[in-house]
């Protein structure tokens, strides 16, 4: 299963819109999350408007939240994705069986077993989650909770039967002017990892529409050719590459 | 997430199932939480509790456990019907029929009866977690909430939605019970869990404002183990279990059982001095364990043909 996490407070500002770009992810099979995050006020209604729109097209859930519920949305939202995806996959087969894949439709005691398949498929399947961090400058206070909320979902999935990795990607790039960077390639644990974002330059505009199109043009690479990748985001965490990474 | 559950059913108000035709009539709404809404209902003359979930996935899930629970329990039935009804608004919502369960939440109980009654009901709750881990269970959501208290201290769990079968991730937890949360340790469900859990539970219920305190000053980084327990070492109605409470949050006990020896251990020890828990489809998902899966899936295949 793969999803795209993205946590944003706003509007992307320039390039391909993030709805087309999430429809894209959809269309790679990988299911795209939106979290919104506020701090006292909103993101004001185009922002959420944008949030809400970019995880339907992308087959995913959106939720707006202030910091302190950060890492409890993420961890709930990543968990309930995985289900959905599962259900979706177990609907499409049912529906081959019986000419009627909702499990609404089934009655109470067929239930039980289907739902335990998709319980046991949800805790054993290979699950892959990349984050992709709104860095524009209204998001610095944020996040020292962002990297916390990375943290936190990391100990839930280790948890997890089947293979969980994620990587971390921030936007906008920093010197330039990339769309995205990568901070950490895919791994299944932090130890050791210091600091996920360290002294990120926060400046520019907000191109959350061509950086989701870079994490997904990064699943696809991934699937030919995973060690070059991390070979350059190696690089790239080097300083050797400065921001290219695509 | 709090999923937005607008369904309300009145008082008076019969409700029948839609396949199995059971009627119940609605007395009162005993309780909600992110998963559903408890009413008290009636049946015949019996009195029940029917809970309504938002999600029929989740909620037959939390149904599949209590099928468990209740096969391997040879003593009272705790399930007694599942069905789906029709709400006001014309929508379908799912329903389970439980055992209703008397009492009171864990901190009034022990508002109104007294301080005192603490060791015990805290030693019955150990009693109820150490029945579930035997049977290979974790509680996971263990919480204040999900703990009622009836005459003498008799303890019974509520919302089974958390339970985890043993080496799974535990299913559902509320962060400041939570081992990960501390940094105490893995999501895994194990017994430990529970204890680390139950740990925190004892010291919610003496010192809830300091606990809500920490959780608000503390730097997610600097949450330990310690920090909890400073607190309990600096409270008079804790002193006497501090050790226990230490060992629990360091993982120390295997499971419930070895929990409650200890603490019964501990209370008689005071008691004497002085008074006072199909295949190509699955390619598609990317699933590692194809074998298991695979079985599984035949199995449900196979039950829905016949
Ligand atoms: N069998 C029961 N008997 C009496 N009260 C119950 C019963 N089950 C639940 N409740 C009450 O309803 C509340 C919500 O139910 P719960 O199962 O915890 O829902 P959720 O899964 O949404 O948290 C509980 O905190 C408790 O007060
Ligand atoms: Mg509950």
């Amino acid at each position: 299963m793969k999803q795209i996490l993205l946590i944003t407070d706003g509007c992307s500002n320039v390039g391909l819109s993030p709805v087309v770009a999430a429809a894209h992810a959809k269309s790679e099979g990988i299911n795209v999350n939106v979290v919104g995050v506020l701090d006292q006020g909103d993101v004001g209604e185009l922002g959420a408007s944008e949030i809400e729109e970019i995880a339907r097209a992308g087959g995913g859930l959106s939720r707006m939240v202030n910091m302190r519920q950060l890492s409890q949305t993420v961890q709930m939202m990543t968990r309930k994705t995985v289900v959905q995806t599962i259900q979706l996959a177990v609907q499409k087969e049912l529906k081959q069986v019986l000419g009627n894949g909702s499990i609404e439709a089934l009655p109470p005691e067929k239930r039980g077993e289907v739902v335990r398949v998709i319980d046991e498929l949800g805790e054993t399947s290979g699950l892959k989650v990349a984050l992709l961090i709104d860095a524009s400058a209204s998001m610095k206070p944020k996040l020292a909770a962002v990297e916390e909320a990375i943290r936190d979902l990391m100990l839930s999935l280790q948890a997890r039967q089947g293979k969980s990795e994620i990587s971390v990607f921030h936007f906008p790039g920093s010197r330039h002017g990339d769309d995205c960077v990568m901070d950490l390639a895919w791994t299944s644990h932090l130890n050791g990892v210091q600091s996920i974002f360290p002294k990120l330059q926060m400046a520019g505009t907000t191109p959350t529409g061509p950086a989701i199109m870079q994490v997904v043009d990064y699943y696809r690479q991934g699937q030919n050719d995973m060690s070059d990748y991390s070979r350059r985001a190696r690089n790239e965490t080097d300083g050797m590459m400065g921001d290219y990474v695509v | 997430m709090t999923t937005s559950f607008k369904l309300e059913l009145r008082r008076g108000s019969v409700v029948v199932g839609k396949w199995r035709m059971g009627r119940y009539r609605i007395e009162r709404l005993l309780g909600e939480g992110a998963n559903g809404k408890v009413y008290l209902v009636q049946r015949d003359r019996d009195w029940l509790a029917m809970k309504i979930g938002a999600d029929t996935v989740d909620l037959q899930s939390e149904i599949n456990v209590l099928k468990s629970l209740d096969k391997q329990r040879s003593l009272e039935t705790f399930l007694y019907d599942v069905d789906d009804l029709y709400g006001p608004d014309g929508r379908e919502y799912p329903f389970y029929i439980m055992r209703y369960v008397r009492g009171t939440t864990l901190a009034s109980y022990l508002k109104q009866q007294g301080p005192e009654w603490f060791p015990l009901v805290a030693l019955n709750l150990l009693g109820k977690l150490a029945k579930l881990h035997k049977a290979g269970w974790v509680f996971g959501d263990l919480k204040v909430e999900n703990v009622m208290v009836a005459d003498y201290g008799h303890v019974e769990l509520v919302d089974y939605g958390g339970v985890t079968a043993k080496g799974k991730s535990v299913r559902q937890f509320t962060e400041i019970y939570d081992r990960g949360y501390w940094n105490g340790g893995s999501r895994s469900a194990d017994p430990g869990y529970d204890l680390f859990s139950f740990a925190v539970l004892c010291i919610q219920l003496h010192e809830p404002k300091r606990l809500h305190a920490l959780t608000k000053e503390l730097l997610p980084q600097n949450r330990s183990t310690s920090e909890l327990m400073e607190i309990a070492d600096n409270c008079p109605g804790l002193k006497p279990v501090s050790g226990w409470l230490k060992r629990a949050l360091m993982g120390e006990f295997a499971d419930a059982a070895e929990g409650a020896e200890a603490w019964r251990a501990l209370m008689h020890r005071r008691v004497t001095r002085n008074s006072p828990g199909m295949p190509g489809w699955l390619k598609g998902l990317a699933a590692t364990s194809g074998l298991l899966l695979a079985a599984s899936m035949g199995w449900l295949l196979l039950d829905l043909f016949l």
